[in-house]
């Protein structure tokens, strides 16, 4: 409970400093549409950009990319950073050796300011070194899991790593062991990788602390990428269990559903899906059960109506590309956001463009405004954010389904505090 | 019990008819050209975006749900010409090279056909919706099974007599028996080689596109989609024997329902286990289950 | 006089790649000198590739499991046996690399052309599932780390990494490409060179003349595991990282490309089809989007076109040039040019 109070006093400290900051150089921003700030260089500030375009991967990297877009636009529509106009380069993540090899170019041949982007863990891993190496600003929109990140990256400089990717299946526990608690039997269908197993693991421990007599009767492991499901819907139904878990978070979510809708899998059987929210739009209400868990990781489009960015954000969004945002576009448009935020926070000091050691420094323990609400990096340079969860349901004006009613987790709650080993974290709860 | 074995079964059944589809345009293309065809998966792929284009326009434009199988058999139909683009504009300079740069050029056209289809559909997952459960489901002792697979398994079958039928009756089909057993005594039989060699090309990429077409009711289309195909088309026919259309069905059930048991029984060993056989099979009898002999 | 006309430009250009290749870390820009560090490692690599393809005739579609076996071999002694010579470790990794080629070899060469190829390419991907599923052992997806080597014994971890790359570790690399250029030039001038052209261009005969062809052609196997495992040695610490992608059937693919871009027929063009392809494709990458099938175009038409790549085509504008040399020479005795 003490952790609460002092992250919610911290948000206060840091609503205040962002939101004067904000209107100190929004004001000046505006007297100098045109116009550098004083002190600072008149070359546009070159942005490096590392979507994932092509795979599974691709589904919430274009998302990404649209809401990257959607940011310059309007930062170059209102003054640009400081009066620099911004301006992207762009590089495509794929393998960790390409990717590695792009990020070098993007320091080494364009001189980017900072990189955006990284989602893959694999990914991930290989670039927080070379940032390091290279002395080079990342801000990291979804690559990393707790267990290679301890080895690679202990205390990282200018790399900024997203959440924990583990958030959203302790997120799924705390809400199956709340909303389902007479469940008994729990199977899981996860991607045979490291996210998939991380997630898998930590439901499985995060609900063994509440329920303890929960028993694991299956846990299936299709590759990333599979697009048929059939023979491993029979093996769940052959094993008959109350609750299905799964960590899927691309297209492979909305095939599962269509064929589990085939043959009825989910008549009596309740479902998590802790983050298939990525892809809640083709989730189409005649495949998709009312009634189970869904989880929208930092994003969820209609949350409230009361936070402008976001709806401004939607609305862009959806005209568009006539699909609706999210969770990627949410981190994506979190770190520019940020960047932009530290840079203008060292200037009010400094009066001069800041050095990347500086933004650094300035971006641990930043909040800005991001289009799902506040937002911000830990001490130890991760993000922390909201998360979203809730029970599906049918009842809304759209052919997809929706989540009513909406659970707001903060970081604080679902996400170990810096320096603490996850299982550790998780049995040390008192409730 | 018995509902189970059904649902693994049923499952296993529903993924090796996909699996054929997709080989059956490898088989018919190997049996008479000698030629691998890396591009099998992209066609498949090509005719899983159309597919879903095609039913996509056809229900704006009112065409009731129930009706779909149509626009999606026009799809893999309409992708025909692609087949004499590729036989005539690339395939045919290398015949008389080495088998090796045949097949390095169908892997050119691998690269290609993804950018295309990048370029033509972009990166998102294209799906159709509202069709798969049109047909509702039947249930036989217990297990549900949706009537859309069964279709799926029907046609499959369906395409796979008819090939039959051909090889067996038609004169097109005796061709093609003949080229595979002998091609310089067919030659020299007068029969043009150009032109089966186009017929053929075009058959097989026509069996890839319906397939793909077929299937992607119930799934999605999505990029690398070809790639990863490939890779499952090629234990198929070194199971079933390259070039026999025989060997492409059983090869597919073979896998497919291997694979269904595996996932219900120890998981873990989904995917090692059919590259163990491809590798065990490759090994103790090259041939497959119903190829010829060859080195 | 045409022959001594002949033998200058050959020498000419050799000097002249050299001096370039020791002098561009000190001259060009970073990044350009970092992708001719991976150039280094796939050049080692591409010289066991060829082996097999050029030489003896046999196309692998599965060789990107050498090269991911050496890099991980790097991640592997770093990290968990805190082996840090580089010499003790490109030795392990080649022995790796030789005996894994004499198992997987001794089931391959029984067959030839397409059944060659696939076979590899299931071996690859063989490889490429063990390496994803054993992850407590491999890091699965994640991959692995790989610490900084030991160069001749020298600890070098105190210098940054970029300086490290392009200074000590890139000299070390291009003294190993030397060193194996000269040993593998030695293997195919040998005696048992000449018997696996021989053998790639007429088996039969071959054997009637009493070699024995499957046995040569396992050893070429072997050969080509050594090398290419070493190529992903020299490539892993430029990485950091190594992963499954490196072993991916795809990735055997490019090994491919980049050979028969730069001309099978030639020594030294499998080099320069590394070279060219990295260079191309950070070019195209950078210019659209669409590389893939940019490269998918340079394929099919060097397959059609220009079987012998560009060292092919080079070499028949030279041929050219020389018949037209010794032509003009022949028909105006008189006037004879000094070389």
């Amino acid at each position: 409970m003490k952790k609460t109070r002092r992250e919610f006093v911290k948000m206060l400290g840091g609503t205040a400093v962002a939101t004067s900051a904000m209107l100190a150089t929004h004001g000046e921003a505006k007297a100098q549409a045109t116009k550098t700030a004083k002190g600072v260089p008149s070359e546009p500030v070159k942005i490096g950009l590392l979507p994932v375009l092509t795979g599974v991967a691709g589904v919430p990297g274009l998302a990404g990319q649209r809401a990257a877009e959607i940011w310059l636009e309007q930062a170059n529509a209102t003054g640009g950073i400081l009066g620099r106009k911004v301006e992207f380069y762009q590089e495509e993540e794929t393998s960790p050796k390409d990717t590695v090899e792009k990020f070098r170019k993007l320091t080494l041949q364009n001189k980017v300011d900072v990189i955006s982007g990284g989602i893959s863990t694999a990914v991930g891993l290989a670039l927080g070194p070379v940032a390091e190496e290279l002395g080079q600003l990342w801000l990291s929109w979804d690559a990393t899991t707790q267990k290679g990140v301890e080895e690679t990256m202990p205390q990282t400089k200018y790399s900024f790593r997203s959440v924990d990717n583990e958030m959203e299946a302790v997120g799924g526990g705390i809400m199956t062991a709340k909303h389902f608690p007479n469940i008994k039997t729990v199977a899981g269908i996860n991607n045979d990788y490291s996210y998939g197993r991380d997630c898998w693991d930590t439901y499985k421990a995060v609900l063994t602390h509440f329920k303890p007599n929960v028993k694991f009767v299956l846990d299936l492991w299709p590759k990333l990428g599979e697009t048929e499901f059939s023979s491993h819907i029979a093996s769940i139904k052959k094993a008959n269990p109350d609750l299905l878990f799964s960590s899927f978070w691309s297209g492979d979510t909305t095939i599962f559903f269509k064929q589990a809708a085939g043959v009825n899998l989910f008549q009596k059987m309740k479902a998590c899906f802790c983050t298939g929210g990525g892809v809640h739009d083709t989730l189409k209400k005649d495949f998709t059960p009312p009634g189970m868990i869904l989880g929208y990781n930092s994003f969820y489009f209609k949350w409230t109506d009361s936070w402008p960015l976001m709806k401004w954000f939607v609305n862009k969004y959806y005209t568009k590309y006539k699909e609706y945002p999210s969770y990627e576009a949410d981190h994506a448009y979190y770190t520019l956001q940020a960047y932009k935020a530290a840079v203008e926070k060292c200037y009010a000091i400094s009066g001069a463009w800041p050095t990347k050691e500086q933004v650094a420094a300035a971006l641990t323990g930043i909040q800005v405004p991001s289009v799902s609400g506040y937002r911000g990096y830990t001490e130890d340079n991760r993000m922390e954010c909201l998360f979203f969860q809730g029970i599906t349901t049918h009842k809304n004006p759209y052919n997809f389904v929706t989540i009513d009613p909406v659970e707001i987790m903060p970081a604080s709650q679902i996400m170990k505090p810096a320096g603490t080993k996850l299982y550790d974290w998780i049995k040390s709860w008192k409730s | 019990m018995g509902t189970d074995i059904i649902n693994i079964l049923f499952s296993g059944i529903f993924h090796a008819s996909t699996l054929f589809l997709v080989a059956a345009g490898l088989q018919v293309v190997f049996g008479v050209q000698r030629i691998f065809n890396m591009a099998c998966g992209s066609f498949y792929a090509l005719g899983a975006y159309v597919g879903v284009f095609f039913v996509k326009t056809a229900h704006a434009a009112g065409l009731p749900p129930a009706l779909s199988l149509i626009p999606l058999i026009a799809a893999g139909f309409f992708l025909f010409f692609i087949g004499p683009i590729i036989e005539r504009g690339l395939l045919r300079f290398v015949y008389d090279r080495d088998e090796t740069f045949q097949l390095l050029l169908t892997f050119a056209v691998v690269l290609m056909l993804e950018d295309v289809i990048k370029f033509i559909w972009g990166t998102s997952p294209q799906s159709t919706s509202e069709l798969y459960l049109v047909y509702g489901q039947i249930t036989w002792f217990g297990a549900v099974l949706p009537v859309y697979n069964l279709i799926v398994i029907a046609s499959s079958l369906f395409i796979a007599v008819l090939i039959g039928y051909m090889l067996a009756r038609t004169r097109f089909g005796k061709i093609i028996r003949a080229t595979v057993d002998n091609r310089e005594a067919s030659e020299a039989l007068g029969i043009n080689m150009k032109v089966v060699y186009a017929k053929v090309f075009t058959l097989g990429t026509v069996l890839g596109t319906m397939g793909g077409a077929l299937v992607i009711p119930s799934t999605a289309a999505m990029t690398e989609m070809g790639v990863e195909l490939i890779v499952m088309a090629f234990a198929v026919v070194v199971i079933g024997g390259l070039g026999s259309m025989k060997g492409a069905f059983f090869g597919a059930m073979v896998v497919g329902i291997l694979r269904s048991i595996a996932i219900a029984t120890y998981p873990e060993v989904e995917l090692l286990v059919i590259y163990l056989i491809v590798i065990g099979v490759l090994v103790f009898r090259p041939e497959g289950l119903f190829g010829g002999s060859r080195a | 006089m045409a022959y001594v006309h002949m033998k200058n430009p050959k020498l000419w250009v050799f000097l002249a790649v050299t001096l370039f290749l020791l002098i561009m870390p000190r001259l060009g820009s970073q990044y350009l000198s970092y992708l001719l560090l991976t150039f280094l490692g796939y050049a080692v690599a591409l010289l066991g590739v060829n082996l097999l393809f050029g030489i003896a005739g046999l196309l692998s579609f599965g060789h990107a499991l050498f090269f991911a076996l050496g890099a991980y071999m790097v991640a592997f002694l770093t990290t968990k046996f805190g082996v840090l010579h580089m010499e003790a470790i490109l030795l392990i990794a080649i022995v790796a690399g030789v005996l894994l080629g004499a198992a997987i070899g001794a089931v391959c060469v029984r067959y030839i052309k397409i059944y060659f190829g696939l076979l590899t390419l299931a071996f690859g991907m063989l490889f490429y599932s063990f390496l994803l599923k054993f992850y407590y052992f491999t890091g699965g997806d994640e991959g692995m780390r790989v610490l900084r080597p030991y160069l001749l014994g020298m600890d070098l971890s105190a210098v940054p990494k970029m300086q490290f790359l392009l200074g000590k570790y890139y000299y070390y690399a291009l003294a190993a490409l030397a060193v194996a250029s000269f040993a593998m030039w030695r293997i195919v001038s040998s005696p048992f060179g000449l018997c696996l052209m021989a053998i790639r261009d007429n088996p039969e005969k071959a054997n009637y003349l009493g070699i024995d062809v499957r046995r040569y052609r396992w050893y070429a196997f072997i050969i080509s595991g050594g090398y290419t495992a070493a190529g992903g040695v020299l490539l892993a610490p430029v990485l950091g990282q190594v992963d499954p992608t490196l072993t991916y059937w795809t990735h055997s693919g490019t090994l491919v490309f980049m050979i028969l871009l730069g001309g099978f027929n030639t020594f030294f063009g499998p080099m320069l089809g590394a070279f060219l392809y990295i260079f191309l494709q950070d070019t195209v990458m950078s210019l659209i989007p669409y590389w893939r099938f940019v490269f998918g175009a340079m394929l099919a038409f060097i397959v059609i076109v220009a079987p012998g790549g560009v060292a092919g085509v080079i070499g028949s504008l030279w041929k050219k040039e020389a018949a037209r040399d010794s032509a003009r020479n022949n028909a105006d005795p008189g006037s004879e040019r000094s070389a």
